[in-house]
């Protein structure tokens, strides 16, 4: 078990080698001057942009900057942000926090839908089925920002009263917080809903086929009880796994979701660096945020390889 | 005996809804300008008018004809989002097959490198990549190209790992056929059918992503309209004219549909097994 | 003379999707006494383990099969009885123990629990109360240290372990017929005595009917004590096991018999 980790581990250290050349070369291959974008102006005399050059490694070869730049950011030191003049993963963490709860949020709602619909789909079959396939084929087709933007308009026509842009900083009130994200959230899940409806009623069709199941029914328990612990517990595995797959897809999203309902996360961050190319920041965000989805497949991984022992024992 | 008549099967239906709704985007596409009614940045005096017999869907803050601009906005998505898939095709088939086919260290580093671009969010790394290079339309292409490589070399290089032990390759082998040859005229034919759907999920996704970027301001530079900034646009007035929102979306969920419906015919049609 | 525990007439079957279906069991009839041993002997597709899950009305998941005839329990109608009445006798008073126990229990429940639930189910206990019922009937199988392997999940046990661990859910609520469906057929042979044993003495200990079910003569021989011969989804020839592996009249039967490898049973 312990030895597996460590290998997976291993694995992902070449894959995160690579994700941070990326993020370090997307960042110097830009177009105009390093130092200048740093300074903020373009008029500023050439003592000072060598100043700059100097006090940021930049007049040392590329190979070294690089090093430099990894070796900091594995010490958690991510540089300083050109707008904001702090370091940046100090203002990355707390908005980080926001997005994960609105991942989390988004999360849950995307696995009770998709759970719920997958298994309508798979056990009512029929009617039931195919609406839901239908239903499915549709929200693939909707991507969450215009989910979101309809959402708004829909709101701003026929409820104005509700403050949909009222983000609540969760220390301030928990609830209210939870209240103001659940929109967002929604815009988020429905897409990502579509994916784990689908494994879900794969699963639970597979599941239904099996001996286990036939046992269950000649013991001449309920359809509630089969339904539950025979049914949604084996079935439960694989979708959990996609569930933790889409993880990447909801980051992706937050960032669009965010910018709409103007919640302070990481994604609303990304969006203002980009405005003020504020590029510590991105590289910043993208190295964290391929970190954390590297990390989280790895987890999945090793969760999925612990169950898959049990329930693959032949 | 006689064989009943099969009847269509989903799939056909699906493929045929599928056919029809791109041979209209590609419509769009050739005869976009043609069709609309106005240019494109042709302003009139009523800025954010409902629908009349002159503007059917309306104009937007600044007075354009809404429905011109879907027209013209749609032809830029849809060019940015076909050459961009088959640019994204093009190297997934030739890094998929080089690595399925060859194997060995060749297949290691191929798929390490393509690991490395798909440890990112799709959505992030096109973000990082075109604020990076620059919003140009040459960079956009570029970016969804790079983002979407990976998962069709997967979808290549997964089957052609197997079909290249099958008997037919070996007997190909045996009188005298070139390798190249062999991976080109008798390999990749039998991979085809997954690669199909996944280059349609593609187009979709792609859509998604174009219509993303320009809406966040990182699409191809104004003037030129684009589904994703006429909605960003349309944002500010939406109480005002709900057609100048509701018209770029439904456009939107429209050219995704038609991937979305076209892969799922596919795939029934075709017999791939899903995702 | 006792009236029959199970009392079969014309029971036909076949599978619901196509509507000219062949009919997989062609109006067979047959009984069995309360606490009598009967076997049910043909080749895979002759129709046996169909007829087994019609008394069951079991159907394998994504394909419904049509019954017709009559079942009758204990002068019961089962073919027409509502589900709820069907799922109060299934387990409780007919039980049945299938052919293949590598895949016939639930891997992520332990096999505790998957004990418990049938006695909760029928006999109204307690959660405590059914775990130590299910210790005894672990115990009873001839599971060793029960108390510990009821936490056990089912890939920690071996294939003949699982197959009396199905054995204990069958027997937990002492049904008055027990239906084993090729009960040995997945196992080593070296298992496979050990299993018939097993089911023998609690047949004995527990007066129960049972219906065996195999492909196999060597399996049934002093396990039962009348035969039916099966083949087509028909009873092809009926008779006390003696008199029919002594003297068998149809030419089925005796290419069955032929086919048997000498392996004695129970000995």
């Amino acid at each position: 078990m312990i030895r597996m980790v460590a290998l997976r581990l291993a694995l992902m250290l070449p894959i995160l080698l690579g994700v941070s050349i990326i993020a370090f070369v997307l960042m110097r291959a830009l177009p105009g001057d390093f130092a200048q974008a740093s300074a903020g102006t373009s008029t500023i005399s050439a003592e000072a942009l060598d100043t700059i050059r100097r006090s940021l490694g930049l007049d040392l070869p590329v190979w070294q900057q690089y090093l430099r730049w990894l070796l900091a950011a594995l010490g958690g030191d991510l540089g300083t942000s050109f707008t904001l003049r702090k370091p940046v993963l100090g203002e990355l963490l707390p908005r980080l926090a926001v997005t994960g709860e609105l991942t989390l949020i988004a999360g849950l709602m995307a696995m009770l839908l998709g759970v719920a619909t997958g298994l309508a789909s798979a056990r009512l079959r029929g009617a039931v089925d195919w609406a839901v396939r239908a239903w499915n084929s549709l929200l693939l087709a909707v991507p969450n920002f215009v989910i979101a933007t309809l959402i708004v308009l829909l709101f701003g026509l026929y409820f104005p009263s509700v403050g949909i842009f009222n983000y609540v900083p969760f220390a301030a009130d928990p609830l209210a917080n939870v209240a103001s994200l659940l929109l967002p959230a929604l815009s988020l899940a429905l897409t990502v809903s579509v994916t784990i409806s689908e494994n879900t009623r794969a699963a639970v069709l597979e599941v239904a086929s099996q001996d286990y199941v036939m046992v269950a029914k000649a013991k001449g328990l309920r359809a509630r009880s089969i339904l539950a612990n025979y049914l949604v517990r084996n079935a439960l595995t694989p979708v959990i796994t996609v569930t933790g797959l889409q993880l990447a897809a909801l980051l992706g999203g937050s960032i669009l979701i965010e910018t709409i309902f103007t919640i302070p996360g990481m994604g609303q961050f990304l969006f203002d660096s980009i405005a003020s190319r504020d590029y510590p920041s991105i590289q910043g965000i993208v190295l964290l945020a391929a970190t954390i989805v590297l990390l989280m497949n790895v987890i999945v991984d090793i969760a999925y390889a612990r169950v898959d022992a049990r329930v693959r024992y032949d | 005996m006689t064989e009943p008549k099969r009847p269509r099967s989903h799939g056909q239906i699906l493929l045929a809804v599928g056919l029809t709704m791109l041979a209209l985007l590609v419509l769009l596409v050739l005869f976009g300008p043609l069709i609309a009614p106005y240019g494109a940045a042709k302003t009139s005096p009523a800025s954010l008018a409902g629908p009349s017999a002159a503007h059917w869907l309306g104009t937007d803050s600044i007075g354009r004809d809404v429905l011109s601009r879907l027209i013209v906005g749609g032809r830029g998505t849809l060019i940015i989002t076909f050459t961009a898939v088959a640019a994204a095709l093009a190297a997934g088939l030739i890094l998929g097959l080089a690595s399925g086919y060859i194997g060995g260290r060749t297949d290691l580093v191929i798929m390490r490198l393509l690991d490395v671009i798909f440890a990112f969010p799709v959505f992030l790394l096109a973000i990082a990549v075109v604020a990076a290079l620059g919003p140009t339309l040459r960079n956009l292409i570029l970016t969804i190209a790079i983002v979407y490589t990976p998962t069709l070399a997967r979808v290549v290089r997964g089957p052609v790992l197997s079909v290249k032990r099958w008997d037919h390759v070996e007997a190909a082998r045996s009188v005298g056929i070139g390798e190249f040859t062999i991976a080109v005229r008798h390999v990749l034919p039998l991979v085809i059918s997954p690669v199909l759907v996944q280059t349609s999920l593609t187009l979709a996704n792609t859509i998604f992503t174009v219509t993303a970027l320009s809406f966040l301001g990182l699409g191809p530079p104004p003037p030129d309209p684009n589904w994703g900034s006429m909605l960003a646009e349309a944002r500010q007035f939406m109480e005002l004219a709900p057609l100048t929102v509701i018209g770029p979306a439904a456009a939107i969920v429209f050219a995704s549909l038609t991937f979305v419906v076209l892969a799922n015919g596919l795939r029934d049609v075709l017999d791939v097994a899903g995702r | 003379m006792t009236a029959p525990l199970l009392e079969v007439r014309n029971l036909t079957a076949h599978f619901a999707r196509d509507a000219a279906a062949r009919r997989v069991v062609d109006g067979i009839s047959f009984h069995i006494d309360p606490g009598e041993a009967v076997g049910f002997v043909g080749e895979s597709g002759s129709g046996k383990s169909v007829t087994a899950r019609a008394i069951m009305r079991l159907a394998p998941e994504g394909s419904p099969v049509r019954w017709g005839g009559t079942v009758r329990f204990r002068g019961e109608e089962l073919l027409t009885l509502d589900a709820a009445a069907m799922g109060d006798i299934r387990g409780r008073h007919i039980a049945m123990v299938f052919q293949d126990p590598m895949s016939s229990l639930n891997p992520v429940m332990s096999v505790g629990a998957q004990i418990d639930d049938i006695l909760m189910r029928h006999t109204g206990l307690s959660r405590r109360a059914a775990r130590r019922r299910t210790i005894e009937l672990l115990d009873l199988v001839g599971i060793r240290e029960p108390a510990q392997r009821a936490d056990d999940h089912p890939h920690q046990f071996s294939g003949g372990m699982r197959q009396r661990v199905l054995i204990a859910i069958a027997v937990s609520c002492q049904p008055a017929l027990l239906i084993a469906d090729e009960p040995t057929t997945a196992l080593d042979v070296t298992v496979q005595a050990q299993i018939l044993r097993l089911l023998m003495r609690l047949r004995r200990e527990l007066g129960m009917a049972l219906m065996l079910i195999t492909h196999d003569f060597g399996v049934i021989a002093g396990m039962v004590e009348r035969v039916y011969v099966m083949n087509g989804g028909a009873i092809v020839e009926t008779g006390p096991t003696d008199a029919l592996f002594a003297a068998p009249q149809h030419e089925y039967t005796r290419a069955l018999l032929a086919a048997v490898p000498r392996i004695e049973p129970g000995g």
